[in-house]
């Protein structure tokens, strides 16, 4: 491995030394310590701490991404200019050269993550300490409980719509409604109707109340610990004042927990968290959540309004498993797993390529990998699933290109699945599984497939071959 | 065991739809065995530099079977046993001199230890010593051809490949690596050279092989190839005329035959040029280009202040003439000035001031060397021996 770590170290010599590295690291430094200065956000402290992390981590996340691909290019390089006569007449076996440039740019990016995880924690405390705050005590104590922690999430349990629906179905096709119904696929008759009872029991009228259960709170069940409960409601129309009036109720007396109530006086379309002590979970790990949709506060003006509570902004329930540091360490842990396969893709174009080839060809998988999703989703809608392969030259195009990316997604990761900035952000939990399945997935299994080609292409490569 | 054995190689260069365009080698047989320096020669285009990657493993030969020290050239073990300098230098420009050659050593698996050690000597017996920090992508082409060597060595090889070693170098610099080459060579170190500049072959190869178009034209000892059978020479000192007509008598009357010339020899324009840059350099011209540039100056200064540097002996070594050397105190005023220059070159000599007259008695020799300086010439080439030192007894450079 001593010849693998030279390689390595030189490879780090020549990012430093061509300047490459140093260009980036200024910018790196540029935006991380100079964001805090020029962003406010909502104007909040927790506002500007968020949109800094945000952009910070983002931008850390572009440019390392866009170092490693200009880093790779070095084997091109090497090959054009005919280094790499040097290399393969010494006795290092070709794939222990092609190791070691990966580990170079792997620990250059390890170096740099690291360098951007420390000014990033360095610059949000500076910016807790020093941010102007509307209200001192308020605002640091949001910050801390709901950006500066690692929270778990658990999402509410929905009732089962499917039975309703299938009943309804059953009723309506006893009924012959669907009889003279033109192409009538029962499935999508079904999802219709599931669709129809959700988005009913999204919806809170005026003096009615909405029950939200959570099971498997793995919380200590204790008064001093707190759960939160994050939501954001939408209203069927504006109050005066923009602020809808309510109240949460949190325990199940049934099940022997405390009730506590939770008058709110929140503004309209924001997320907003309200605590509740630990001792609300029931023994078999479950939390009872009502939700009033009337005004609390006797003295205050009574806007009678339906309360929405959409299904893209899911009513969760949280509590604090780990630390702000330890939960950004995780991210940048992540973050590093995308760029170790970027930077095997980046090799294996350049063993094939020439720089400004390899380069462009590197980027387009770096673009394929941010934006699978996207693309399957548009080109599922391109694509009439009913319609033949050979119905028109652009059902055929856009079948072939299905086929094409579909083979492509068994070796192009899904970038944004282990993206996670806005969880972070949120002061949502990086989890160790979420990261151990990152590990695994963009390193193990598709960094070790892209490696591993790159060096079986370089190892059959004729280095000095002239094409005529 | 040959050190390099081919059987019918043949490579042909393809273009991008691999239809064959280039036939580069064809039907190569060739032999070199341990301890010879063998030349590969030919006009440019004739397929000497394809030879040499097929027999490193840059090129993998079309058909036909190439073994090096009897295994393929791909074989990661017979690499450790192989110094390789290409035609041009193709170093890492981003690294100094002696990170350059620490990286090599690495490659090797040498220990920390020898590779500063080896480091530091090679980069003395280039000349290179007093540039070590610079980046290699500073240095001018001779520097880096000189470096491009230093790499070459670090490893001790066995087999040492050299791609036209002397292109882009000086006078000095190219018989400095012609004398390192007759001192690997007589050491038992293995040498392909590749060259088309024929002087250079002829002055160091034991062996040679002349391709044409890709195909082995002649191939033979060096010695045998150039004899000249139908001629008989005789060197003696200034002859008179009286003389000169006695012996053509003699001839006429023993074997009836006629003198075909009688002249004074030349001396090679090589061994001339560095007599006369010697003995202006050492009148202190000061209109030498060399003199008055803006870092020469300054680069030359440095190594003034040099100790005794391995390459000048090597140099002193390699042209000593074949009689015994004369006393120091007899020394002929032009051979010390151009011992002066070269020792100043390479870093060896403190500054002369002495000896402003034109000096104009021809010799080959640039000066005997002094006893202590053949000591110092022995270091690092015993060091790549795994001799001890002062082992040696070698008397000076020559090729025997």
């Amino acid at each position: 491995m001593s010849r693998v770590w030279a390689v390595a170290g030189q490879m780090i010599a020549e990012g430093i030394r061509m300047k490459l590295a140093i260009v980036f690291l200024a910018l790196l430094a540029l935006v991380v310590l100079g964001l805090p200065f020029s962003i406010s956000g909502d104007a909040s402290l927790t506002g500007a701490v968020q949109s800094f992390l945000s952009y910070s981590l983002t931008v850390t996340g572009v440019l390392l991404a866009l170092l490693t691909i200009f880093m790779s290019r070095s084997l091109a390089d090497e090959l054009v200019e005919h280094n790499i006569f040097l290399i393969v007449t010494k006795p290092i076996p070709r794939w222990q050269f092609m190791l070691g440039k990966w580990l170079g740019i792997t620990a250059l990016n390890g170096v740099f993550l690291a360098f951007s995880g420390l000014a990033i924690y360095g610059m949000v405390h500076y910016v807790r300490k020093f941010h102007p705050p509307k209200d001192k005590v308020f605002d640091k104590a949001e910050l801390d409980n709901e950006v500066l922690v690692a929270r778990h999430p658990v999402k509410g349990v929905l009732p089962d719509f499917s039975k309703l629906a299938e009943a309804e179905f059953q009723q309506n096709l006893e009924e012959g409604l669907y009889a003279n119904v033109p192409d009538f696929v029962p499935n999508k008759e079904k999802d219709r109707l599931w669709k129809k009872y959700d988005a009913r029991w999204r919806v809170v009228g005026p003096l009615d109340s909405r029950d939200f259960e959570f099971h498997n709170v793995l919380c200590e069940r204790s008064p001093n610990k707190e759960l939160q409960l994050r939501y954001k409601t939408d209203v069927s129309q504006y109050p005066p004042d923009e602020v809808f009036r309510a109240l949460w109720r949190f325990g199940d007396p049934r099940k022997g927990t405390p009730v506590y109530d939770v008058p709110v006086r929140h503004v309209v379309g924001r997320r907003h968290t309200v605590g509740v002590p630990a001792d609300v979970i029931a023994e078999d790990r479950s939390v009872h959540v009502r939700f009033f949709n009337e005004n609390p506060f006797r003295d205050e003006p009574q806007y009678g309004n339906v309360i929405e509570f959409r299904k893209s902004n899911e009513v969760e329930l949280l509590f604090v498993v780990g630390s702000f540091g330890w939960n950004l360490l995780r991210l940048l842990v992540l973050m590093l797993c995308k760029l170790m396969f970027l930077a095997a893709v980046g090799l294996l174009t350049a063993s094939v390529f020439s720089f400004p080839v390899a380069c462009l060809t590197s980027l387009t998988v770096y673009v394929l990998a941010g934006s699978r999703a996207f693309i399957t989703d548009a080109l599922d809608l391109a694509s009439d699933d009913t319609a033949a392969l050979f119905s028109s030259v652009q059902e055929f195009l856009v079948r072939s290109i299905i086929f094409l990316t579909e083979a492509l997604w068994r070796v192009i990761p899904d970038f944004p699945r282990y993206d996670a900035v806005e969880s972070f952000v949120n002061g949502y939990n990086v989890g160790l599984v979420w990261v151990l399945q990152g590990v695994a997935d963009l390193v193990l299994i598709k960094t070790t497939i892209v490696v591993g080609l790159a060096m079986l292409l370089f190892q059959r490569r004729e280095v000095a071959e002239v094409s005529l | 065991m040959s050190v390099v054995s081919t059987a019918g190689v043949y490579k042909v260069f393809k273009d991008f739809w691999r239809r064959p365009r280039v036939e580069a080698v064809q039907d190569l047989d060739l032999e070199i065995r341990p301890g010879e320096v063998f030349g590969l020669l030919g006009p440019n285009g004739s397929g000497k530099t394809t030879t040499i990657k097929m027999l490193l493993g840059l090129l993998y030969p079309t058909r036909g079977r190439i073994s090096v020290f009897g295994k393929p050239p791909t074989d990661v073990a017979v690499k450790a046993r192989i110094g390789f300098l290409p035609e041009e230098s193709y170093l890492y420009r981003f690294l100094v001199a002696d990170e350059t050659l620490d990286y090599f050593g690495r490659l090797f698996r040498l220990p920390a230890r020898i590779r500063r050690d080896r480091a530091e000597r090679l980069l003395d017996m280039v000349g290179l010593k007093y540039e070590a920090k610079r980046p290699v992508g500073e240095y001018s082409k001779g520097m880096a051809r000189r470096i491009g060597l230093a790499q070459a060595l670090i490893n001790d090889p066995e087999f040492l490949i050299l791609d036209e070693p002397t292109a882009g170098l000086d006078p000095i610099g190219a018989r400095q690596i012609k004398d390192v080459i007759r001192r690997l060579g007589s050491k038992g170190k293995t040498i392909l050279l590749s060259s088309h500049v024929l002087a250079d072959v002829e002055d160091v190869c034991d062996r040679v092989t002349i391709l044409y178009g890709g195909r082995q034209q002649a191939a033979g000892e060096i010695g045998e190839l150039l004899r000249q059978r139908d001629v008989t020479q005789i060197t003696a000192p200034p002859l008179s005329e009286a003389t000169i007509a006695q012996v053509r008598d003699l001839i006429q009357r023993l074997e009836a035959k006629d003198i075909l010339g009688v002249s004074n020899p030349r001396m090679r324009l090589e061994d001339f040029f560095l007599r006369v840059v010697g003995e202006a350099h050492a009148a202190n011209v000061r209109t030498s280009g060399a003199r008055a540039g803006g870092e020469i100056p300054e680069f030359l200064k440095k190594k003034t202040e040099g100790p005794e540097g391995v390459v000048e002996s090597l140099i002193s070594a390699g042209a000593r003439p074949a009689v015994p050397p004369a006393p120091p105190s007899e020394k002929p005023k032009a051979d010390r000035a151009a011992e002066a220059l070269l020792a100043e070159l390479i870093g060896t000599a403190k500054p002369t001031t002495q000896d402003k007259k034109p000096v104009v008695a021809p010799s080959r020799s640039l000066g005997p060397p002094s006893p202590r300086r053949v000591a110092a010439d022995e270091s690092v080439i015993d060091d790549l021996l795994g001799r001890p030192s002062g082992e040696s007894g070698e008397p000076g450079g020559q090729k025997p």
